[in-house]
């Protein structure tokens, strides 16, 4: 601050306020809610583009879900379609048991972990839709389940904590 | 239950209210702090990982090694350029066709050409899943089992 250092500028003189430039930048928004605003774009009408569309990749092999992710993204942008963002879903931890032959005890098979990576794109035009799908279908790896979809609120709801103390005293007033 | 007495009209009423109003406050509270996401566990690295003593030791390569491998990675990325760029040949072929039968329906009849232009609801959700390596036997029996889904719940 140009008033702490040791040259001080009076307000008379012709020096004061020098050095300032926060006034100069763009104010920011206070970022403090989490945003729930889906910009939805023009969804019939001559544009005909879609809205917000999910690119949901599942897959038990983290590493092929976050490469094939990766190609997804680096795809859209080399296409110049817009991303929204690319974020990751909870993880799903699932336990195998399976019954033994000759016993009435359920034995431990595997813990699987299911992972979902999600890619989210705007403004994809009519006739594009279609030649996009092919190529990420041809370059889909094993294993990996393509899911796409538009996007919705419960999409966004699902990714926040749950607030039970919240919901039971929304039960109770009701 | 608590057993209600006789008591007047007005001081139920305000206790109720009374009740009612502390309840609301705690909804009020509990709606401002700013929600959540849950944590992705995939990111964070399990502490055994974090180890210092973890330290693989390699053995020295020899040089016709080395020489093999350059060359390797050498006709890897050409081989691996070259899909690449067949891809985006590809894909551009696929735009130009499509264009040029646009074109062509437009002069056939522009009513046609219209509707398809227009957006395809049937299209979305669309759903694929990936190619096996080893595609599911049609003749297996598979033994008795469940799976139980022990994913943490996070609460706010």
């Amino acid at each position: 601050d140009a008033r702490v250092s040791c040259h001080r500028h009076y307000r008379s003189r012709p020096t004061h306020g020098i050095g300032k430039f926060k006034y100069l930048l763009p104010k920011e928004a206070p970022k403090k809610r989490k945003d729930r605003v889906q910009m939805k774009a023009v969804n019939v009408g001559t544009e005909h583009e879609y809205g917000d569309i999910n690119i949901q990749m599942t897959s038990y092999d983290m590493c092929l879900v976050e490469h094939f992710a990766k190609h997804v993204h680096r795809l859209c942008n080399r296409l110049s379609i817009r991303v929204n963002e690319s974020y990751a879903m909870p993880t799903k931890t699932n336990e195998v048991l399976f019954l033994e032959e000759r016993g009435s005890k359920m034995q431990l098979d595997a813990v699987l972990t299911t992972h979902q990576r999600v890619v989210q794109i705007c403004g994809l035009s009519s006739t594009f839709a279609p030649i996009l799908l092919e190529i990420i279908q041809s370059n889909q790896p094993e294993g990996v389940d393509l899911l796409v979809k538009e996007h919705t609120e419960a999409d966004f709801k699902i990714r926040l904590k749950t607030r039970p103390e919240l919901e039971e005293l929304l039960a109770q007033m009701s | 239950a608590r057993a209600q007495p006789k008591k007047k009209k007005k001081v139920d009423v305000k206790r109720e209210q009374a009740q009612k109003e502390r309840m609301k406050k705690k909804i009020r509270k509990l709606e401002k702090a700013a929600q959540e996401m849950i944590p992705i566990e995939d990111f964070v690295t399990p502490p055994k990982y974090l180890e210092s003593n973890r330290v693989r030791s390699l053995p020295p390569l020899s040089s016709e090694e080395t020489e093999r491998r350059v060359l390797l990675m050498k006709k890897w990325s050409l081989y691996k350029q070259k899909q690449d760029e067949a891809e985006k040949k590809a894909i551009q072929t696929l735009i130009a066709s499509q264009q040029a039968a646009l074109k062509e329906l437009r002069l056939e009849s522009e009513e046609l050409y219209q509707a398809a232009i227009k957006r395809d609801e049937g299209l979305f959700p669309f759903e694929r899943d990936g190619p096996n390596y080893t595609p599911p036997l049609p003749d297996y029996d598979p033994p008795e089992g469940k799976c139980i889904d022990i994913t943490k719940v996070y609460t706010q």
